[in-house]
């Protein structure tokens, strides 16, 4: 420990246990416990305590304490419990009594401040910490503390009970794990009396008529099989599986969920590969749980790595049932749905449909939020029923608009349950949109396009629902297959591209700024990926989309603008970005876009329009852009002075991006290159170092960057740092430009650091010379300082010192100002 | 028996499954409110709050407790939250982005306006200052604002076939609404932050007498009854005049929104009456968007803004000007307002650095500070601090504390419940010993039960089942005859019969349902014997009590039959010789079970016996 650390320490432990002087922050003890855990890891506990006598002093005192406050004691416990996790720290507390105190009946157990849940929850921790070596496995038996925990499963608190629970499968894990007792059969006849005290509990709490104690066995069980592997798990499972099938017998089955969970995670284990009849069971209950109950289990079962087919196949058909129902109930003449054998639409998933909306809309939800998952894992069922998936997909999205003609009573039902049931269609197109993964008979995907189209230009569609039609279309847009002849969209695509512009257009118009965001950050990937594609360029030029997106760029929500803004840049980097007033010259346009985006830079009240125009600049200047190539210097030098002063710091970071773009260029390092993108006549030949510092120095580029060094936000000065080592190393073994000696310019840009390091701003540096600059550079010490700022800007804060004094400072200080929140 | 459940999940303990436990029980919880309330089959959860004091996982509520089965956008049918501060909604991107909740959000139109630029706020400082990577995004910022569904005041909102909410005006900042949750005739008001009193920006929060079947409120001043907020304020222009006066200064770090609006106005007011020409500034661009904000949400301050507005924006400031970083450096006076507030990092922490060695100088907070921050530091006296590098910065400038902050006192909290008249009530956000005082004097006030949950436990309620009953028109046709009009402040006795039938109740006249059920009618009749001594024939003695009767019961109507037998109403009565006897005679009564009342009245009156003949 730090030596100041160990000086402020007996001040604060007088401190907490004086009842005058309450806990001023609740963090504060969290991180004084954070701390000792980091300190108790690090060395031996003993020693700590042998050497800070007032740490004992402070668990005998509270202890002691009238009427301690219970995040005093319930500290007191969590400290002693870290302490007590060494052995030999251990024995030296119980030397003293004081574990027995503290975690025994005649400590905090029996008094008032148990009633409070910080004091019980203090407790379980302590003991959780405590809990690793067999000398604490018989202080456990000896001062009853596993009937104490028994009883605290079932806590009024949901944090008390779960952490009971889990305190249980700790302790059970250890008595097993002891070397003491040698390897214990599988039978557990010889297993540690503490494990089978905690079996036998789990035992009689699976015999009990009550659900709440049945599902605390459940969960506890559940947590063995999840972290525990060692053979006499197996042994545990022999042991209780009898118990587990009685359960399944009862009708209806008791914490149904919990004995899911437990069924899948003894699945998971070593356990479940050797036992065959855990297979049966999970079959039996898949067939006795009610369609929404069975759903999570089905998935489960299909997530498993090793489990028979018959048995996924069974799962499978849970989840398909649903879908199997709504597609017999769209049907227009009878036959298969096509789903495999089983998933036919059976008389319970009808029931629940038919039983009330909320089952209807929850089950349906489920079945669709489970296939989406299941349609991304790698183990999902082959062959994968596409076909009808996507036509149940389509029925429904159909039935919650109203637009199905429903020929039976259960599809009038769903007519009228799922008319315009958001949530329904939310996660129909989230399935939807997956479904574009695979393919489709051309007549079901134009099916797909139909609805998706439908969903785009309904009035009704709400915003969150129009956001997922349109991220639907866009990965089935990109999905779609491109005509073989020539590399060009097939025509079907072409086809709904056409109808499907004038919608977009439409949605960019809406009142809804949600509705606007939506189609421009459409517009902005459809565009990125078809940029190229002529049929694409053919449509969207000739509506009116171009226009108004630019007209975006002054919409008063700023959201928009961001949108709109990588839109334009978007649109124009494909030299898609013309407006219909002045075709005949394109240029003058381009000049204009930059304009107005400069503009945005120096005047949009909003981080998010100035930080999106950033990312198009640098873009931009990856790409070679046209605008940009004209005169290269230029741009940059007017894009930093904007920057430069901007005051969100991630523009200004965002700046010094750019810069680095601009810099790797000049030295012959060219990012990405767009195919629309005129070549760079520095790319071509990269300039002597001369010259390149001769550049920066036009562009103002040091002075930027050398005064970001400074700057209060970190990021920035980080940025900085790294741009400024880059040319150093590059500089340096080319041999640049020699030293300068203490020549007046190095000396007035050494002066004008020392002011912006002081924190004075308004100083501009004027021409600089690249001697100068270079010589500047290589006196610094870049290293050190991206070394300081590596470091968070509050590790100072973070200190144990500085908690320490931030705790005796505010004794009886900040009382008032606690509930004074923001 | 149908049952509300609340649990307030706003500190994590013990076994978390996703981040080491904290410990706070219901001790004061500066951040996090996040209330999960299960009625009426809905679940539904209130606030999504962040602690400020943590820089870990531990700022976050943990989620995983809100269901181990299923997913977060099938168990929980909205989120609802009550205002912008960061510790009701701090935590809303990272649970519909990062853990994935993608259902409905719901809050009022100035808190949707306002929430993201203080997420954002809070964004930039979180990854500025400590470097956080795996911080949620601007964009997942914007994608969750994307979920949100906007409120106006006393709307009633469907949030599906059963469940409705409505939003009620709380005060406390810009757009903080109370929220009534209602699924059928169940409900729930939840109020969030709230301020009983105007302040000089907004009005006072106000809810109707919705009688709810339970009231949860805030308790941050539970025991306390707050001093005028005018002295406060007079304080705080008192100081900033003075440092001023004297050529120093003054720095208030704020967050961008809420507080800095406040005391904007009123140092505004002030200079323009004290015609002082001591620049005061903001230092980013944050506050003045928040302030178009509150231009834009007029309707949303209080009567007094709302009024002069036809004049002058309040929020249209004379003389407060934007902030250049150039400006801390300029000799002689200024105040200047600077993100962030608790001086942790960026503009504020860069002029405090720069003003702190004088003494001339002031820093007021005007709000909480997390420990570890510079902010807290201050406050707590300390005046060397260890900056980077080493660093020992020397404070010599005055450090003042000053509370704004706009909660409902003791006083209010009983105002409100007294407004609402709630069946029960649960405390929530405060410390457990002052809510404890608060607790028994709504329970002894209200005669209601009140509650004060820890974090993590559950306190369900156990509401009567109603029952909607159908009443025929034929009833309430005879009902009506019988000439009074109805009137629902004053509940009636009405006859009828109740049908069940198909799972709906009836009540219909007794005629009708015999009608409907196709039963036939049965007469129930009471008999009694009362024994007479009387020597005289059957006849007689049924005379005799004919004219007792006549005599004793002069409002109804006694009739002397010829078969002897004598009647009262639907009353029978006849006499009979004993068969033992003779000196006794036997009065046979009976009655119908709608002449209850006067059959035992009779019975009491014959047991009596005759009065002797004259």
């Amino acid at each position: 420990m730090d030596p100041e650390c160990s000086r402020l320490l007996p001040a604060l432990c007088a401190v907490l246990v004086d009842p005058r002087q309450p806990v001023a922050d609740d963090t504060c003890l969290e991180k004084l416990l954070d701390w000792f855990k980091t300190v108790t890891e690090a060395g031996p506990s003993l020693l700590l305590l042998q050497e800070n006598p007032c740490l004992v002093e402070l668990l005998f005192r509270v202890l002691k304490a009238h009427d301690p406050h219970p995040r005093v004691l319930s500290f007191s416990l969590r400290l002693a419990g870290l302490f007590a996790a060494q052995e030999d720290c251990f024995q030296y507390l119980q030397q003293g009594e004081l574990l027995p105190m503290l975690f025994g009946e005649a400590g905090p157990l029996g008094g008032a401040a148990w009633t409070a849940p910080t004091v019980r929850s203090g407790w379980l921790q302590g003991l959780r910490s405590l809990a690793q070596h067999p000398s604490a496995l018989l202080f456990l038996a000896d001062c009853g503390a596993v009937d104490t925990i028994f009883s605290l499963q079932g806590d009024s608190s949901l944090f008390v009970a779960s952490a009971a629970g889990q305190l249980l499968v700790h302790i059970l894990a250890l008595a097993m794990q002891s070397p003491a007792e040698g390897h214990p059969s599988p039978q557990g006849c010889d297993w540690p009396a503490c494990a089978q005290k905690i079996v036998c509990h789990v035992e009689d709490s699976l015999h009990s008529t009550a659900t709440p104690q049945v599902t605390q066995a459940l969960n506890v069980l559940t947590t063995t099989f999840g972290h525990c592997h060692g053979p006499w798990t197996q042994g545990l499972w022999v042991r209780l599986s009898p118990l587990v099938a009685c359960l399944l017998e009862k009708d209806p089955i008791p914490a149904s969920h919990s004995l899911m969970d437990l069924l899948l995670s003894v699945a998971r284990s070593p356990v479940g590969s050797s036992d065959c009849g855990l297979w049966e069971t999970l079959a039996q209950t898949l067939s006795h749980l009610s369609p929404i109950q069975a759903g999570p289990l089905a998935l489960g079962i299909l997530k498993l790595q090793d489990c028979p087919q018959a048995l996924k196949t069974q799962a499978f058909g849970v989840l398909l049932q649903p879908l199997a129902c709504v597609l017999k109930a769209a049907a227009q003449s009878p036959g298969p749905p096509g789903f495999p054998e089983g998933a036919t639409g059976d008389s319970m998933t009808v029931d629940t449909f038919l039983s009330s909306k909320s089952a209807c809309v929850g089950l349906l939800c489920q079945a669709l939020a489970h296939l989406e998952l299941l349609q991304l894992l790698p183990q999902r069922p082959s062959p994968w029923p596409q076909a009808p998936l996507l036509r149940a997909a389509v029925a429904i999205l159909r039935f919650c608009n109203g637009s199905a003609a429903p020929t039976s009573d259960v599809g009038g039902h769903l007519c009228a349950v799922l008319a315009g049931c958001v949530r329904v269609q939310r996660a129909a197109l989230d399935f939807l949109g997956t479904l574009s993964q695979g393919t489709g008979p051309q007549e079901l995907v134009t099916q797909v396009f139909a609805v998706l189209l439908e969903y785009l230009t309904s009035p009704d569609s709400s915003p969150t629902v129009l956001k997922k039609a349109f991220q639907a279309t866009l990965r089935w847009l990109l999905g779609s297959p491109k005509a073989p002849s020539c590399c060009d969209l097939d025509p079907h695509t072409q086809l709904f591209l056409r109808e499907l512009l004038p919608v977009l257009r439409k949605r960019l118009c809406s009142p809804c700024w949600e509705a606007r965001d939506s189609g421009l950050e459409f517009l902005t990937q459809v565009t990125r990926h078809w940029g190229g594609q002529a049929a694409f360029r053919h449509a969207l030029l000739a509506s009116e989309v171009p226009e108004l997106t630019r007209q975006l760029l002054r919409d008063p929500e700023s959201y928009v603008r961001a949108s709109a803004v990588t839109a334009t840049g978007q649109l124009s980097s494909w030299g898609l970005y013309t407006t219909p007033t002045s075709p005949e010259h394109p240029e003058v346009q381009q000049e204009s876009l930059f304009t107005e985006l400069l503009h945005i830079l120096s005047t949009d009240s909003e981080g998010f329009p100035r930080r999106a125009v950033m990312q198009v600049f640098t873009q931009w200047l990856k790409d070679g852009h046209a605008d940009v190539a004209e005169d290269l210097e230029q741009f940059v030098a007017r894009v930093l002075q904007v920057a430069s002063r901007d005051l969100d710091w991630e523009v200004r970071a965002q700046g010094l991006e750019l810069a680095l773009v601009f810099l790797e260029q000049l030295l012959g390092h060219p990012g990405s290159r767009c195919p629309y993108a005129v070549a760079l006549p520095e790319a071509a030949a990269p300039a002597t170092l001369a010259q390149v510092l001769q550049a920066l120095c036009r562009v103002q580029l040091f002075e930027f960057a050398l005064r970001a060094l400074f700057d209060c936000d970190r990021p920035v000065a980080q940025k900085s740092c790294d741009l400024l080592l880059f040319l150093r190393a590059k500089a340096t073994p080319c041999g640049g430009p020699q030293e300068a000696g203490a020549s007046p310019d190095v000396v007035s840009v050494e002066a004008a650091l020392q002011r912006w390091q002081a924190g004075e701003q308004g100083q501009p540096l004027g021409e600089l010379e690249p001697e100068a600059v270079m010589a500047v550079l290589r006196s610094m010490d870049l290293e050190g300082l991206r070394g300081t700022l590596a470091k968070s800007s509050d590790h100072i804060e973070k200190s144990p010192q500085s908690l320490l004094q931030d705790l005796l400072a505010s004794v009886g200080v900040l009382g008032e100002n606690e509930a004074d929140c923001y | 028996m149908p049952e509300i459940r609340v649990t307030p999940l706003g500190a994590a303990e013990a076994g978390s499954t996703s981040h080491p436990p904290s410990c706070s029980g219901a001790g004061q919880d500066v951040g996090r409110s996040c209330i999960l309330v299960s009625i009426g089959g809905k679940n539904v959860m209130l606030d999504c709050g962040m602690h400020m004091g943590f820089s870990d996982d531990r700022r976050f509520p943990d989620f995983s407790y809100i269901t181990r089965n299923g997913r977060l956008t099938d168990f929980l049918d909205c989120v609802i939250i009550s205002h912008f501060h960061l510790d009701h909604c701090g935590a809303l991107p990272y649970f519909s982005e990062m853990v994935g909740y993608d259902g409905p959000i719901y809050m009022t139109q100035p808190t949707q306006a306002i929430c993201p630029i203080l997420l954002e706020d809070y964004r930039k400082i979180a990854v500025d200052k400590k470097g956080e990577a795996n911080f949620f995004t601007s964009q997942m910022i914007k994608d969750c604002m994307k979920k949100v569904v906007a409120v106006h005041l006393h709307q009633t909102v469907q949030v599906d076939d059963e469940l409705e909410i409505k939003a009620y005006y709380a005060g406390h900042v810009l757009g903080a609404a109370m929220f009534q949750i209602k699924v059928g005739s169940e409900s729930v008001v939840y109020t969030g932050d709230y301020n009983m009193t105007p302040d000089r920006h907004l009005g006072a929060a106000w809810i109707d007498k919705c009688r709810p079947n339970l009231l949860i409120t805030e308790s941050t001043y539970a025991t306390t009854i707050r001093d005028s907020k005018r002295c406060r304020e007079r304080d705080f222009l008192k100081k900033v005049h003075e440092t001023v006066e004297r050529g120093g200064k003054v720095l208030i770090p704020v967050f961008a929104l809420g507080r800095a609006q406040e005391l904007c106005i009123l140092l505004e007011t002030f200079w323009e009456r004290m015609d002082l020409k001591a620049p005061i500034y903001f230092s980013t661009g944050l506050t003045e968007k928040a302030n178009h904000y509150y231009k834009l949400f007029i309707p949303w301050t209080n009567q007094k803004i709302r009024k002069t507005f036809v004049q002058r924006n309040m929020f249209e400031f004379k003389h407060i000007k934007a902030f250049d970083r150039a400006f801390a450096d300029s000799p002689g006076p200024m105040v200047v307002f600077a993100t962030p507030g608790m001086l942790h990092a960026g503009q504020s922490l860069q002029i405090f650095r720069k003003w702190a060695g004088s003494e001339r100088n002031m820093v007021i907070m005007p709000g909480y500070c997390v420990q570890g921050t510079v902010g807290h530091k201050i406050l707590s006296g300390q005046r060397k601090l260890e900056m980077e590098g080493r660093q020992v910065l020397e404070v010599k400038m005055q450090v003042e504390y000053m509370s704004f902050s706009a909660h409902a006192d003791a006083k209010g909290i009983m105002q409100l419940v007294g407004q609402a008249e709630p069946e029960n009530v649960l405390l929530v956000h405060g410390e457990a010993k002052k809510m404890e005082f608060l607790k028994q004097k709504i329970e002894q006030e209200f005669r209601v039960s009140c509650y004060m949950p820890a974090n993590g436990e559950t306190v369900t309620l156990s509401t009567s089942p109603s029952i909607p009953v159908g009443i025929s028109l034929g009833l309430l046709k005879r009902e009506m005859a019988q000439g009074l009009l109805p009137d629902a402040k004053k509940p009636r006795l009405l006859h009828g019969t109740l049908i069940m039938k198909d799972s709906n109740f009836r009540l219909v006249s007794s005629e009708q349902a015999l009608k409907e059920l196709g039963l036939s009618e049965h007469q129930l009749r009471f008999t009694c014997r009362v024994h007479l001594h009387d020597t005289r024939k059957e006849q007689e003695t049924a005379l005799r009590v004919y004219s007792h009767l006549k005599s004793v019961l002069k409002d109804h109507c006694v009739q002397h039959l010829p078969d002897g037998s004598v009647t009262v109403e639907s009353i029978l009565i006849q006499a009979a010789a004993h068969s033992e006897d003779p000196s006794t005679k036997v009065l046979l009564v009976s009655w119908t079970y709608q002449d209850e009342e006067l059959g035992s009245y009779l019975t009491s009156l014959l047991k009596k016996g005759l009065p002797q003949a004259s």
